[in-house]
């Protein structure tokens, strides 16, 4: 039987609904994650399953029962929460702070645990002494959670409990809940960093606007269109060392700002890719060698791309896709990537491009770095050449401005410079 | 002061019924005719005797007087204690609930119509005081909970209602005005056995709170993390409001408004003992009544024949006291 079931809960405070629909089961020695944007009714969760709040229509279940049919001490002995915020202004010790965790296990001492033993347990014993307002933010958080221990319940939730904390003690946090579910607790955590979300739990229930929008294993439940449609942001996925991270930036909902193709490679785009995608462009890139840096943070970034197989000179097949690619753009660029035979055929293309009427900008430094010979009277030709990157976003930037107040009107493209 | 971590509370207890024990003795030998300690004991141990004045001004004036000034002194502290607990609000004294202004009004009422003393003005006294915490309480219901905000502004605002009505009495019926006045800043002046007994109604209430120091202890940390740790908030929660309200009540119908005690001591004594109920609630009963009995003793002394309000002796007491305890918290 799963410790927690909720079937179909609506929640609503006054005429504002924030729950909708709800339902997932908890099992017995679960360590599970819930994350989602602000406002997307976390903490209101956790208050119906610790029966602090009725659900409008469902039902909330704790070890089967309706969690209405509880008194409150019973609920105490099944379910301990540790609150996002935790004032005390009266001059209380440690110790007993601690101790009222207790109050649920009734007045016999045998049941009641000792409130130092859970505190050298989560490694602050020394702290028992003291008084409760001189401790730190981190130091008050983990005699919160001793408090909550001291019910001696199956379940413990906790409502953002790493917001206020360093990262050393986030980890330190998480490290002490791993344990504790390792010895049979069973834990349901809000949290914000999708990375620590991501490395300790084994399931995420991910709440979206009141609603779930996926429960599961991190890796199923985090990728980046999930992340990008709950939170509006974009995600990258990266791999380090085994590992997975989610990286974000921002992202102008419901804006494009035209199409952008990039010439680069080598490591040399990588920045300005992102830049120009973090800024609201659709970018495109190409010809790169499939495993070269920019190839791999295009990759990420999730943009379209000629690639060529790793190694080898621009073939047809890619040069022909390039070509198409940079017809579709309102402006190419070339960044200073190193020019041999292999990859002349993107000057190439880039030439074609302006011939065909669409503006390509460079950097200075591509005329250093040329050792074929391909770009030779690009300048001549109409490229505009800029001395460094920033120079060059700046352009960007100032191209778009005086394209606002014809956006309406074809907001997919790129005006022509002028002369 | 270390009284950090699971100390005793008896040292506490203990100091603090000395205390009581020593003002006690000091305000029954102390006054217009002194006694000596024999004399008392004497008097004491013999009972009441008819026939012999000494005997009857100690069993029939001080006694009463003294055991009132210490009860009203306790009750005063208890509700203290139970309001600022509740409202988190250390600045919350018994009077804010409007219990002492429904039941000043009463008094009023029943000086006007010349129905002095025991009972009538001391019962119209308390029946206003605990018809004001109904109007109160029912102000404050929302969906089936006391919401502890509405209360204290419903409180105030009945407050100033009643204060408005009786300044209107007062006005009307200005030869009554001195007696309305006297009443309103409260004494022990000619009170007798009658009232000791009204204030000894309100020991069962004094002793009530007791029972609930933990949930009082963790109500400390709001009511939601109490309602999280288990505790019936809702059901604790009336009961000692009803609870600081009839002691207030009480302690008012039998003496009037007497300030700074209910607000002080239980301030005083969290210095001394920490905010933890279990030494804060006797600990704060004990010290009331000491400190009720002597500000009592001084206002009867000081210049005799004449009294002193007890209320004004109370707040030059307490005040000096509170403040030095203050500066002597803040440095340890």
């Amino acid at each position: 039987m799963a410790l927690v079931t909720l079937r179909d809960v609506d929640f609503a405070y006054d005429e504002r609904p924030v729950l909708r629909r709800i339902s997932f089961d908890l099992q017995e020695g679960a360590f599970v994650g819930i994350v989602g944007p602000n406002g997307s009714g976390k903490s209101t969760l956790i208050d119906l399953i610790d029966g602090l709040l009725r659900p409008a229509a469902g039902e909330v279940l704790v070890s089967g029962i309706p969690t209405q049919k509880y008194r409150r001490r019973d609920m105490a002995r099944e379910v301990a929460l540790v609150p996002q915020h935790f004032d005390l202004d009266f001059d209380l010790a440690v110790r007993e702070v601690v101790e009222m965790g207790s109050y649920c296990r009734g007045k016999d001492a045998a049941s009641q645990g000792d409130p130092d033993l859970m505190l050298a347990r989560l490694g602050i014993g020394e702290l028992a002494g003291r008084r409760y307002t001189e401790l730190s933010g981190g130091e008050k958080q983990l005699v919160v959670l001793a408090q909550a221990l001291m019910q001696q319940a199956p379940l413990l939730l906790l409502d953002e409990p790493a917001s206020a904390l360093d990262v050393s003690h986030q980890l330190h946090l998480f490290d002490l809940l791993q344990e504790l579910n390792a010895d049979g607790l069973t834990v349901l955590c809000i949290l914000h960093d999708l990375n620590l979300a991501i490395h300790y739990f084994d399931r995420l229930l991910v709440l979206s606007e009141g609603e779930v929008a996926a429960y599961g294993p991190p890796d199923e439940v985090l990728r980046p269109e999930i992340v990008e449609a709950v939170y509006g942001v974009r995600a990258y996925l990266h791999k380090h060392a085994g590992r997975t991270y989610l990286t974000f930036s921002p992202r102008l909902r419901g804006e494009r700002k035209g199409r952008i193709h990039v010439v680069c490679g080598g490591g040399t785009g990588a920045g300005l890719m992102r830049e120009l995608a973090d800024a609201g462009y659709e970018v495109s890139a190409g010809v790169l060698n499939a495993l070269d840096t920019d190839e791999e943070t295009g990759r990420e970034l999730g943009l379209q791309m000629a690639v060529e197989a790793p190694f080898s000179p621009v073939g047809d097949e890619a040069h022909a896709q390039n070509l198409e690619l940079m017809g579709a753009a309102g402006l190419v660029i070339v960044t200073a990537v190193p020019v041999s035979h292999g990859n002349a055929r993107n000057i190439e293309a880039a030439r074609e491009a302006l011939a065909g009427g669409t503006p390509v900008w460079a950097l200075e430094g591509l005329l250093e770095s040329d050792f074929a010979g391909a770009t030779e009277g690009l300048a001549d030709a109409g490229v505009r050449f800029f001395p460094d990157e920033a120079a060059l976003v700046a352009a960007v930037a100032r191209r778009r401005a005086p394209q606002q107040a014809a956006a309406s009107a074809s907001p997919a493209t790129l005006p022509s410079p002028k002369a | 002061m270390t009284r950090l971590g699971r100390t005793s509370v008896w040292p506490g207890i203990c100091l603090a019924a000395g205390l009581l024990l020593v003002c006690l003795v000091l305000s029954l030998v102390l006054g217009p005719a002194s006694l000596s300690l024999s004399q008392l004991w004497h008097f004491v141990t013999t009972g009441p005797v008819s026939g012999d004045l000494e005997n009857a001004i100690f069993w029939q004036i001080r006694m009463p007087r003294v055991l009132l000034a210490c009860l009203v002194g306790a009750e005063l502290a208890v509700a203290g204690v139970i309001l600022q607990d509740l409202f988190l609000n250390p600045l919350t004294d018994p009077y804010v609930t409007g219990v002492s202004s429904g039941a000043a009004l009463g008094a009023t009422i029943g000086i006007v119509l010349h129905w002095s003393g025991l009972p009538w003005t001391t019962m119209l006294a308390l029946v206003g005081g605990l018809a004001t915490l109904g109007i109160v309480w029912m102000a404050a219901r929302r969906r089936g909970r006391i919401d502890i905000f509405v209360l204290l502004l419903a409180g105030v605002t009945i407050s100033y209602l009643a204060s408005a009505m009786v300044t209107v009495l007062m006005i009307q019926c200005n030869q009554d005005m001195r007696a309305i006045v006297y009443w309103l800043m409260g004494s022990f002046s000619g009170r007798g056995w009658g009232e000791v007994q009204v204030a000894l109604v309100a020991v069962p209430f004094m002793i009530l709170p007791l029972f609930f120091t933990r949930e009082m202890d963790i109500m400390l940390q709001g009511e939601k993390r109490a309602l999280e740790l288990g505790v019936e908030v809702e059901r604790t929660k009336r009961l000692l409001l009803v609870t600081a309200g009839v002691l207030t009540a009480i302690a008012v119908s039998v003496c009037g408004i007497i300030g700074f005690v209910g607000l002080v001591v239980p301030h005083i004594v969290r210095l001394v003992v920490g905010p933890s109920h279990r030494s804060l609630l006797p600990v704060s009963l004990l010290g009331g009544a000491a400190l009720l009995g002597i500000a009592d003793l001084l206002s009867r002394t000081v210049i005799a024949p004449n009294e002193i309000p007890v209320g004004v002796v109370t707040t030059f007491v307490g005040a000096p006291l509170f403040v030095y305890l203050l500066r002597r918290g803040r440095k340890s």
